[in-house]
């Protein structure tokens, strides 16, 4: 089975087109990286591959459950980085973990871990305002993994981390199926087993709507 | 009992950021305080008017400082982008709403605790538990309204305008019961348990209306 099935995903924002008939298979334990540049419709792709919306048109399912209506079900299982790190200024990076811990159901005793496999032990007790871009960046990674998702979406998990980036993220991405978005060539070849180029909406390919670059 | 846990966890969120950040209550406390004050100098009060004229300034003073507290609860969350990682969480959007309901109550609870002293002092309403219960069961409706409105007017740009506009409607059986349970403990009415009553069955009424339209609401 495999672990993302789209089919003809489209999405209008008003008149415009984000996505159009996008069709994507992603194996179980597959990177697939996508790229393109802004505004040809990668967020859209992920935070639809999220649940976070639904497509005006087209068919998805993840894990073998519908994306329309086993969408709780489904969340359970993916773990998601989106453009805005959307942390709790006034919560420490621990209590950050610690209450998504609580929404998931999941032992706080995992808070820890996490913070130490994204290198944040130091600053656990430090408010997440307080922390640079790029510890947030890690905080938000943090809890998009802290479920231990099957599944995880990262939309350009890279923005602003330093040079241990890639190191990190592979970290993070091992034993799981992951889609993520970035702009960097180098880290899309490096994390990703293949790429996915979006343009203006659509899969660039000649002649397919799927384009898939080994 | 994951529902109940994750309401209290959201709960304990919201009052915890709140404590941290002291945003909202110092500001609700002044402004139910200048209210007053305003009334106090707006209006020729006697003991023969308080009674007339009292419950129509708390319940208005309530309801403006309702319209801040259950705005900010969603309205932060959007700004910090932090709402969609809750409801992508899988928890029951009924248990975030009944969380962030509790978290936005319990702040209003607490300017009540200023509220009801200062109504007292400019106009001579008793202090009595009696009063605070109808005040308290007043709040318990208004908070499930009023956030129900807020999460869904949070995505839009003039959510300041359209809060006001959707809930206030609502409000207006709260405001009748509650001021007419005021108006008794003024010593200006004589059906003070009925008043109560109508209070609990506004609850119950829409609390269950609310719980039932938040997974529509946080979801969709």
């Amino acid at each position: 089975m495999s672990a993302i099935l789209a089919a003809g995903i489209t999405h209008w924002f008003g008149s415009e087109p984000a996505l159009e008939g996008v069709d994507l298979v992603v194996e179980r334990g597959d990177h697939v990286a996508v790229l393109g540049d802004n505004g040809a419709g990668k967020t859209t792709l992920l935070r639809i591959l999220a649940t976070a919306m639904q497509p005006s048109a087209g068919g998805l399912e993840i894990m073998g459950l519908n994306a329309r209506r086993e969408k709780r079900r489904l969340r359970a299982r993916i773990g998601y980085l989106s453009h805005a790190p959307g942390l709790y200024p006034a919560l420490t990076a621990a209590e950050n973990l610690a209450f998504f811990c609580d929404l998931r159901g999941v032992d706080r005793a995992r808070v820890p871990e996490a913070l130490e496999l994204m290198g944040l032990t130091q600053v656990a007790r430090r408010r997440a305002a307080e922390l640079s871009r790029g510890l947030q960046q890690r905080l938000a990674i943090a809890r998009a993994t802290i479920h231990d998702p099957l599944l995880l979406i990262l939309d350009e998990p890279d923005a602003s981390l330093d040079a241990e980036a890639p190191e990190l993220l592979s970290r993070v991405m091992q034993k799981r199926t992951v889609v993520f978005a970035t702009h960097d060539q180098a880290l899309a070849a490096r994390l990703g087993h293949r790429t996915v180029q979006l343009r203006k909406g659509h899969v660039m390919g000649a002649g397919s709507r799927l384009h898939v670059v080994h | 009992m994951r529902s109940i846990a994750v309401a209290l966890a959201v709960a304990r969120k919201d009052l915890v950021s709140e404590w941290r950040s002291r945003e909202l209550v110092p500001a609700l406390a002044q402004f139910v305080v200048l209210a007053l004050v305003i009334a106090n100098f707006g209006f020729q009060i006697d003991s023969r008017s308080a009674p007339a004229i009292a419950p129509g300034v708390l319940w208005l003073a309530l309801v403006f400082a309702g319209l801040l507290a259950f705005g900010r609860a969603f309205a932060a969350e959007k700004e910090q982008a932090s709402l969609e990682q809750v409801i992508l969480t899988s928890a029951p959007p009924a248990a975030i709403f009944a969380g962030k309901a509790l978290a936005a109550a319990a702040l209003l609870v607490l300017c009540e605790a200023v509220l009801l002293p200062a109504l007292a002092l400019f106009f001579g309403t008793p202090l009595s538990i009696a009063l605070a219960a109808a005040v308290f069961l007043a709040t318990i409706g208004m908070a499930a309204l009023g956030c129900m409105f807020a999460a869904m007017v949070a995505q839009l740009r003039a959510r300041e305008v359209m809060l006001p506009l959707l809930t206030l409607p609502l409000w207006i059986p709260f405001i009748v019961a509650g001021g007419q349970a005021v108006q008794v403990m003024m010593g200006g009415g004589n059906s003070y348990g009925q008043a109560l009553w109508l209070l609990i069955d506004f609850d119950i009424l829409f609390v269950v209306l609310t719980s039932l339209a938040a997974r529509f609401v946080l979801d969709e």
